[in-house]
């Protein structure tokens, strides 16, 4: 056999088993329920629920943060977060979490937000005195 | 309608040199084609005289474009959407560049810009190359032209336009007025994007991009003429030059997300860093395998492969951050603007050109009969290509799961969709091989030889200089694992391997290179690859936060999280906060235009807990919106050491500071008690006692500038919590504004929550004192004395020069101030200092006080014939001395801030070690741009 082909088969052997165990690291999207169904960690979207209390109170430890949130089905959980809150949380459209489900809680290890109104403010803002 | 004051004609060339631009790349594109099939034939020249003539004027119809964008942005034109959207009146001029490739159009623009300055020298320098070469870059130029044309075809839009009017982008009322233009103005740019790396980033990366055009170009040339050895060596320079570029485009990001944003890092291994770093790596690849074509034969596939894949990588870099299709998975924001199906087209017209082309040349590629020896540098090198293609599609695959999510959904609509749970650890896991493998294989593969045919002689050599390598290393990692944190083998593996590298190739400098450094490039870059993992390794298992106090902080967690998750500390203001190694006290703040800089004190302490005495201030900031409504960014501060860095930033601040209409809210319901004492008493109150230490007319305070004619009183005083002697100071103040009425300037003792305050019953008790003292006439020469109430007041001198908080002086008045020195029954002693005034022939007198004693003075007349002075002299009753103030406990305080802290070890081998590998890569591309032109 020739060498080229060794070094061929070797290559797809490593490629099969990368694969393999790169699969472990996937997860999935979920919703809270798919969520307490698995009990695993997983990748939620959803939306904060701004009538809810979003709980963040540094003098009393500025690395806890809790907080409300509709996912994709429409069901409201409360989150809770160990980490600093982020300058334009309330103003977030659209949040991507990871965590999984303790109890009733979602506690999240990581979160994303989505806040498009920062990059682009579609308000015209009319002069208050003239040039 | 007709509008008022609208500039169309910068719009109309723009659009007009934008079709202009567009059709004469796609000219340039097909007559450079036929200059190439025409070869050998006598029109070959005027084809290519076409193409010449057609790519020149695209270049200057492009430029025409970015002329009339920047005149827009420069003028402030903004009944152009572009202009609205991205600048203001009161945006700095340097960040019109900026605001300039901010946006889709703009960035396209820049891209093309380098296609064209790079188009202009391949077409001067590349000689018989200039015809395909520029067939290819023409054509990608002609697609990204189409991306800013603006053509409706039916109902299908072409490009999006950079002059798009503002009136047709946007339905608003306002536009029903012929006069809007002098109604808006701009939205300005994001407070994010003002900043320098926004200046000098895009440029580099784009021309990083654009420069991978032209390896591809060559390539695509090669296979297109079949003259599969001769691309090689015109192509080499370019490709090594590109990866130079890129590279610092890549680098400068990091380092941007690391100085300048509060990323908490310079490598996050986010979708869009990814999809740049991924034709990086494929670049360099097919840099390799080009050598080994060079050298030896073999591999002239492989090089096409990769640089032909490499600008696909590219376009599908530009695919996934400009579509929005990375929506979830990437912290960097981009607008969607339509572009997706333009795209696709751009990235699927090259893709099939690459792969039809390689089927269709693949039997003529040539290659050795023989198979490389094992022995040899070729052999080695190639599979170190196979370890980067290796890297590149496992890096390329995670980071595609959003388009493969997207791709299964069209067929199966339910299909939820898969992602990485912890990408960081994903990608580290699988990439530590890599730089494993790479970093050994740089060490063996320098000292092997390319065809090796004398391999037993060659074999000392190499195992000596092996045996130097492989002994260097591992004591370079013993002693490196003194200071780096690592406990698993893998790091391990990877820290020997990154010495390997560096001793390896330190040694191949030493023993071939010292006397023709030109050539040094590879090594060089191979121990900068080194020196770049050991700073990983130093960033990645050192770094470690320092803003925690699991002590402070112990007891108040809900559920206690785990020690690992606590980044986060609180620092309340004056108050100084042991954390780790560290204690932080967050001294002030201050605000300038919309930035808000907090300064940090950081004193280091010994394990001991002692000072050190060693300190430094650090200077986070946040900027706030135009309205001052929101915090839009915080910007980290850096602590710079030879060995790490100290990077800090503000993570969160009180509600109250981020929402004035809530600090107003919680500012009316702080409940104030009144107050009565005079100076030197004490008042007690519920849980605190405060002394009133002094009266002054000189009042300073954090908010008050003072004014012409400002009548200002404060008091000095110290706050007291019952069970405690630790003083807080407090200066609470009020002034009078002629024609604007009296202010009150609360002073807050954040530490017991308090805030004092005078008030207009102070005001009163302060002005209207004299009407109820009795005064009595003192007569005095210059060091006479007189006993007063028990006090003996001595006119030491008069004094011309007059320094009474409340004078001001005028042209032609006549002051003199009357220096008294006040004695008291038991001996202490005090200053006064009434002024006598004559302004417009009147006399007047300014008052002065020995607050703490009840004791006022007026400096009443000057008798210049017996050179008697007249002192006014009166004291308070117990009841006029008595000043009120208001206290209120329990106000909330907003004093403080949230701070992250974190330690970096070995940065500086990060920026070296890329840097160095950058150098080399430069370094070579120059060393065979000068060897090509020699021949």
């Amino acid at each position: 056999m020739k060498r080229s082909h060794l070094i061929a088969i070797a290559v797809i052997a490593i490629a099969i088993g990368i694969l393999i165990s790169a699969s472990q690291d996937m997860t999935t999207y979920a919703n809270f329920a798919q969520a307490t169904a698995k009990g695993d960690r997983v990748k939620m979207v959803g939306q904060l629920v701004k009538d809810r209390p979003v709980e963040y109170d540094p003098v009393k430890d500025p690395n806890y943060l809790s907080f409300y949130l509709r996912d994709d089905a429409g069901e409201v959980r409360r989150v809770i977060l160990r980490a600093g809150k982020p300058q334009d949380f309330e103003r977030s459209e659209q949040i991507v979490l990871t965590g999984q489900m303790r109890g009733d809680v979602f506690e999240a290890s990581d979160m994303l937000l989505k806040c498009p109104s920062k990059y682009k403010d579609e308000e015209v803002y009319v002069r208050s005195e003239k040039r | 309608m007709q509008y008022i004051g609208e500039h169309l004609l910068p719009g109309q060339i723009g659009h007009l040199l934008a079709v202009l631009s567009f059709v004469a790349a796609l000219l340039a594109s097909v007559s450079y084609f036929l200059a190439v099939r025409r070869r050998t034939l006598p029109d070959e020249a005027g084809w290519r005289l076409l193409g010449r003539g057609a790519f020149v004027v695209h270049g200057l119809a492009t430029l025409g474009i970015i002329v009339a964008l920047f005149w827009i942005l420069v003028n402030k034109y903004y009944e152009y959407q572009y202009a609205w959207a991205n600048v203001s009146d009161d945006l700095p001029f340097q960040y019109t560049f900026s605001a300039f490739w901010k946006e889709q159009q703009g960035s396209f623009l820049l891209w093309s810009f380098w296609h064209i300055v790079l188009g202009m020298i391949l077409l001067f320098r590349a000689g018989r190359w200039e015809a395909p070469v520029l067939t290819v870059l023409s054509a990608a130029e002609a697609f990204i032209g189409s991306m800013i044309l603006g053509l409706y075809i039916g109902e299908y839009r072409l490009g999006v336009s950079a002059f798009d009017l503002l009136r047709h982008t946007m339905d608003a009322p306002i536009f029903e007025r012929a006069d809007y233009l002098s109604q808006i103005t701009g939205n300005g740019l994001n407070p994010l994007l003002q900043n320098y790396w926004m200046t000098i980033h895009p440029p580099t990366l784009f021309l990083g991009f654009a420069s991978t055009l032209v390896p591809f170009s060559y390539a695509i040339a090669g296979l297109w003429t079949g003259e599969h050895r001769e691309w090689l060596k015109p192509a080499l320079p370019w490709a090594l030059f590109s990866a130079a570029i890129l590279g610092l485009g890549i680098l400068m990001g990091g380092a941007w997300a690391y100085v300048a944003l509060s990323f908490g890092g310079y490598w996050a291994w986010d979708p869009v860093e990814n999809t740049s770093l991924v034709p990086w790596i494929t670049l360099v690849a097919g840099i390799h395998a080009h050598l080994i074509a060079r050298n030896t034969g073999y591999s002239i596939r492989s090089a096409y492969a990769f640089y032909l894949m490499t600008f696909v990588l590219v376009l599908y870099s530009t695919y996934l951050t400009r579509s929005g299709i990375l929506g979830d998975s990437s912290a960097h924001a981009f607008t969607e603007m339509g572009l997706g199906a333009q795209l696709i087209a751009f990235i699927g017209a090259f893709a099939a050109l690459s792969i039809a082309l390689m089927a269709a040349r693949s039997k003529g590629i040539p290659a050795p009969k023989q198979e490389e020896a094992i022995a040899s540098r070729e052999f080695w090198m190639f599979i170190g290509v196979l370890v980067l293609l290796f890297s590149a599609v496992l890096i390329t695959g995670a980071t595609s799961l959003p388009v493969w999510n997207k791709l299964v959904q069209i067929f199966k609509p339910d299909y939820v969709g898969a992602a990485l749970k912890d990408p960081v650890a994903h990608h580290n896991r699988y990439q530590l091989w890599i730089g494993v493998f790479v970093g050994l294989l740089t060490g063996v593969a320098q000292w092997l030889r390319y065809q090796e045919r004398n391999a037993a002689i060659w074999r000392r050599t190499f195992a000596r200089h092996m045996l130097i390598a492989l002994v260097g290393a591992a004591a370079l990692t013993a002693l490196n694992a003194l200071w780096l944190n690592v406990f698993a083998w893998q790091h391990f593996a990877l820290l020997f391997a990154a010495m390997f590298a560096v001793v390896a190739n330190v040694d191949y400098l030493i023993t071939f290179l010292r006397k023709n450094l030109k050539q040094a490039g590879s090594a060089l870059s191979h121990i900068g690859f080194g020196l770049l993992l050991l700073g990983i390794l130093g960033t990645g298992l050192n770094k470690h936060w320092i803003s925690s106090n699991s002590f402070a902080m112990e007891g108040l967690i809900e559920g206690m999280g785990s020690e690992e998750l606590n980044k986060n500390v609180l620092l309340l203001k004056d108050a100084p906060m042991p954390i780790r190694g560290y204690e932080a006290t967050y001294l002030k703040d201050t605000i300038e235009r919309q930035t808000r800089t907090f300064a940090v004190r950081f004193r280091k302490r010994d394990a001991q807990g002692n000072p050190t005495g060693e300190e430094f201030v650090l200077y986070p900031n946040v900027m706030y919106d135009r309205q001052f409504s929101q915090v839009v960014a915080s910007n980290p501060s850096t602590k710079h050491y030879l060995t790490y860095d100290i990077f800090t930033h503000v993570s969160s601040l009180p509600k109250a500071e981020l929402d004035p209409e809530f600090a107003r809210q919680q500012e009316d319901s702080i409940r104030f008690e009144a107050y009565e004492a005079a100076i030197g008493d004490t008042i007690f109150t519920k849980k605190h006692y405060l002394v009133l230490d002094d009266y002054t007319k000189a009042p300073q305070h954090p908010d008050y500038r003072p004014e012409k004619g400002d009548l200002a009183f404060g008091l000095k005083l110290r706050a007291f919590a019952l069970d405690d002697t630790v003083g807080h100071a407090a200066a609470p103040m009020l002034y009078l504004r002629p024609k604007q009425g009296a202010f009150t300037l609360p002073a807050q003792i954040g530490a017991l929550q308090m805030r004092v305050r005078l008030t207009e019953a102070s005001l009163a008790r302060l002005i209207d004192a004299d009407e109820t003292l009795q005064y009595r006439s003192l007569r005095l020469k210059e060091g006479e004395s007189a006993e007063f109430e028990g006090y003996r007041i001595q006119l030491v001198r008069l004094n011309r020069n007059v320094e009474h908080p409340h004078y001001t002086p005028e042209a032609g008045d006549i002051a003199v101030t009357a220096e008294l020195l006040v004695t008291a029954p038991d001996g202490a002693t005090a200053k006064a200092a009434p002024v006598f005034l004559i302004r417009d022939s009147r006399s007047l007198n300014l008052k002065d006080e020995v607050a703490k004693w009840g004791l006022h003075f007026r400096f009443e007349n000057i008798e210049p014939s017996t050179a008697t002075m007249t002192i006014l002299a009166a004291r308070a009753s117990a009841q006029a001395r008595r000043i009120p103030v208001e206290i209120a406990e329990n106000a909330p305080r907003s004093d403080y801030i949230v701070l992250e802290a974190i330690v970096f070890p070995g940065i500086n081998l990060v920026w070296l070690g890329s840097l160095l590998m950058l150098f080399g890569l430069g370094l070579s591309a120059w060393h065979r741009w000068t060897q090509r032109l020699r021949t």
